[in-house]
């Protein structure tokens, strides 16, 4: 036999484009073919020290009996070699019964067809990747020779390990940074926190190969406060322990993990591993990050691993994160603000405004007064016919009516201040309904009341506040001509995160042609034949100076609603 | 019996002239000033019964004259008169006797003018 032969057919393959396990299984089979060894398998060292035979040559007979069990280094004639490094060669008389596994039980019936046993470690200097067992029945002995020929082969075998092994840890090395590299385009991006949350999940979840995985903040100051965000779904079985996990990992502000959990209640069904790990910006803890990974049979458990690669993705989205928030936090304030100056701005139109008014109807009403007063004289002391007598009484009318309007004018643009005071608002619809109800006209109305009886106060001025509740009680009844049923409700709402107490008022008088839902709160609008529609305009613009708002819902044919928002004394927490 | 007088303050000589008129017909005795301080040079020599003041007016208002009238002789009574309807919730730190808003309806001031005299 020509070694030299050998040993190039076998440089020539591990140089080879070949896959990985293809050179390995083209290398085992020369020594199956060349060197007559029937079995030529090779046992690889896995990282929790273990051994587990992976590779053959055609035909091995032995490699089903040996792939059931994974030695440890150590543990029999495989384990020893991988331990010593050295290699050992026996005749089927020195070989220890089942290669020294006791587990190897198979063997027993078919070790004696072999005649010489070769075990070779498969090492470089510094790392050993492995052992060759080569066994043969047509041997009588494997010569000084043969063995340095096996040697050399398996140092070769070692250097393919080798390079193999690299190559996947640059390759996890670059996954890694692609990861990164993703997750800080995200957080420079301009998307909404949601989107940018809900993306680093998925990242996560693809970097790590979980089924899902769920980011949750605990931060006070942002609206969604403890809500999450999850790519994948997380079995409803493993909520409880995700919600465990996420509490120890923030509490103790350091990552935690579940392992052999089952996501559905017998036996069989997937076994879980769950990994939380904090996020944390200057020092304070701004939620934290958890994955569920499914672990396959063929899985070798090695969470460390994928704890410290998430650990990472959580230590490296903190800080982006941190100013993601931050923004958010600085937004909100802005937009506030800018609601605060469009506000002052309005009132400050409206106060103007109302000047302005107040001026011109003083002016009006002093010649008003002169025009009155006079005509009133002359009726007095001239001698009028009848026509004459009626011009005269109409042009006085006429004057009293102007002198109204002027008033109601006045009291719309006049600026009270607001006198607060906490507010039982159901009490005081009540003392409303009653004071109305009380009166002989309203003996054809029927009022339902439907109140929330947990109702909070409200702080409000109740003289002000009862004013525009009055108001629309007889807007209501002149809708109705003064027969039909008003519904007074009141419940609890939000409106921007800020608690408010809706009061309605609903009637049956037939609500109004939907031209006028525009117009029915601008000053000076009415569709009644006396009244010069102030009554809303003053109702809206004191429920606005209380922070509230009003709004009508109309169903032509059946009535009309009005909401009033008032805001309820339960304060944020900000 | 000697007449009551009225001194009516109002820079506006048309309401001067139509409250004189009414006010004559209920048997009054009336002076008239077109502002402030003509009002106080009148009160500094003359007596009056009553005086009945304009709120808005050029150079001194009716509230500065009335707390100058009050400074000559705090006894005077003073019926405040004005166009507008809002001083009417908000007058009551100033010591006038009485405040009604103008209108071509004269009632009201009449009826105010006899309570505050009756008192």
């Amino acid at each position: 036999m020509n070694f030299a032969n050998v040993l190039g057919k076998v440089i020539e393959i591990s140089h080879s484009n070949l896959e990985t396990a293809s050179r390995i299984n083209a290398i085992l089979n020369i020594v199956s073919s060349d060197l007559h060894f029937e079995e030529a398998l090779i046992y690889t060292l896995d990282t929790d020290r273990r051994l587990s035979c992976r590779f053959m040559n055609r035909n091995s007979q032995l490699f089903d009996l040996l792939d059931d069990y994974r030695c440890h280094v150590g543990e029999g004639v495989v384990g020893t070699v991988a331990q010593k490094r050295a290699p050992q060669f026996f005749t089927l008389d020195e070989v220890p019964p089942r290669l020294g596994c006791l587990f190897y039980s198979n063997l027993d019936a078919v070790l004696p067809r072999y005649k010489v046993f070769a075990f070779v470690p498969l090492a470089d200097d510094s790392f050993l990747y492995g052992v060759l067992l080569a066994a043969s029945s047509t041997r009588e002995t494997i010569g000084p020779e043969e063995r340095v020929v096996l040697s050399i082969l398996c140092r070769e075998l070692g250097g393919i390990f080798r390079t193999y092994d690299l190559l996947l840890s640059s390759k996890k090395r670059i996954a890694e940074l692609a990861t990164l590299s993703e997750l800080g385009r995200i957080l420079t991006s301009t998307m909404e926190l949601h989107a940018i949350l809900e993306n680093i999940a998925l990242i996560t979840a693809k970097a790590l190969n979980a089924s899902f995985a769920t980011i949750k903040l605990d931060l006070a100051f942002i609206k969604f406060n403890g809500q999450r965000f999850t790519s994948g779904s997380i079995a409803s079985s493993l909520e409880g322990q995700v919600l465990e996990l996420e509490t120890e990992a923030s509490r103790l502000n350091q990552p935690a993990a579940r392992t052999d959990l089952h996501a559905d209640e017998e036996k069989g069904g997937p076994v879980f591993t769950l990994l939380a790990a904090p996020i944390v910006a200057k020092d304070r803890i701004l939620g934290t990050i958890t994955l569920g990974r499914k672990i396959e049979q063929s899985d070798i458990a090695d969470y460390p691993q994928d704890q410290y690669l998430l650990t990472m993705i959580a230590n490296y989205i903190s800080s982006g994160l941190d100013s993601a928030l931050l923004n958010i936090k600085l937004r909100d304030v802005l937009r506030e603000l800018s609601d605060a100056q469009r506000r002052l701005i309005e009132n400050e139109k409206l106060r103007s405004l109302g000047q302005m008014t107040a001026n011109i109807a003083h002016e009006i009403k002093n010649p008003l007064v002169v025009i009155g007063g006079f005509t009133k004289r002359l009726a007095k002391t001239a001698r009028l016919d009848e026509n004459e007598s009626r011009y005269v009484e109409i042009i006085t009318k006429e004057v009293a009516r102007l002198e109204s309007i002027l008033t109601e004018i006045l009291n719309y643009v006049k600026e009270s201040p607001l006198l607060f005071e906490l507010c039982d608002i159901n009490g005081l619809l009540d003392e409303i309904i009653y004071l109305l109800s009380s009166d002989k006209g309203w003996t054809n109305m029927k009022i339902a009341k439907r109140y929330d009886r947990e109702l909070p106060s409200a702080l409000c001025d109740v003289q002000q506040i009862k004013q525009v509740f009055i108001n629309m009680l007889m807007n209501s009844y002149e809708a109705m001509r003064g027969a039909g049923t008003i519904t007074m409700s009141t419940e609890r709402t939000t409106l921007d995160d800020k608690s408010f107490i809706a009061i309605s008022v609903q009637d049956t008088g037939g609500g109004f042609d939907p031209a006028y839902l525009d117009n029915v709160f601008n000053p000076f609008f009415t569709t009644k034949e006396k009244g010069i529609g102030l009554g809303l305009a003053i109702s809206k613009k004191i429920v606005v100076y209380h922070g509230g708002d009003i709004e009508v819902k109309n169903k032509p044919g059946e009535g009309a609603t009005f909401i009033v928002h008032l805001p309820s004394q339960e304060r944020e927490t900000i | 019996m000697e007449q009551t007088r009225i001194l009516l303050v109002d820079d506006e000589e048309h309401i001067r002239l139509l409250f004189k008129e009414e006010l004559e017909e209920e048997g009054y005795g009336i002076g008239l000033a077109s502002d402030g301080f003509e009002a106080l040079d009148i009160l500094k020599t003359e007596r009056f019964d009553l005086v009945v003041l304009d709120i808005k007016m050029p150079g001194m208002d009716g509230i500065q004259t009335l707390n100058e009238i009050k400074k000559l002789n705090k006894d005077q009574r003073v019926i405040l008169c004005s166009a507008y309807g809002e001083f009417k919730q908000d007058f009551s730190s100033w010591v006038s006797d009485a405040y009604v808003v103008k209108s071509a309806d004269m009632r009201e001031l009449k009826d105010t003018i006899k309570k505050v005299l009756g008192a």
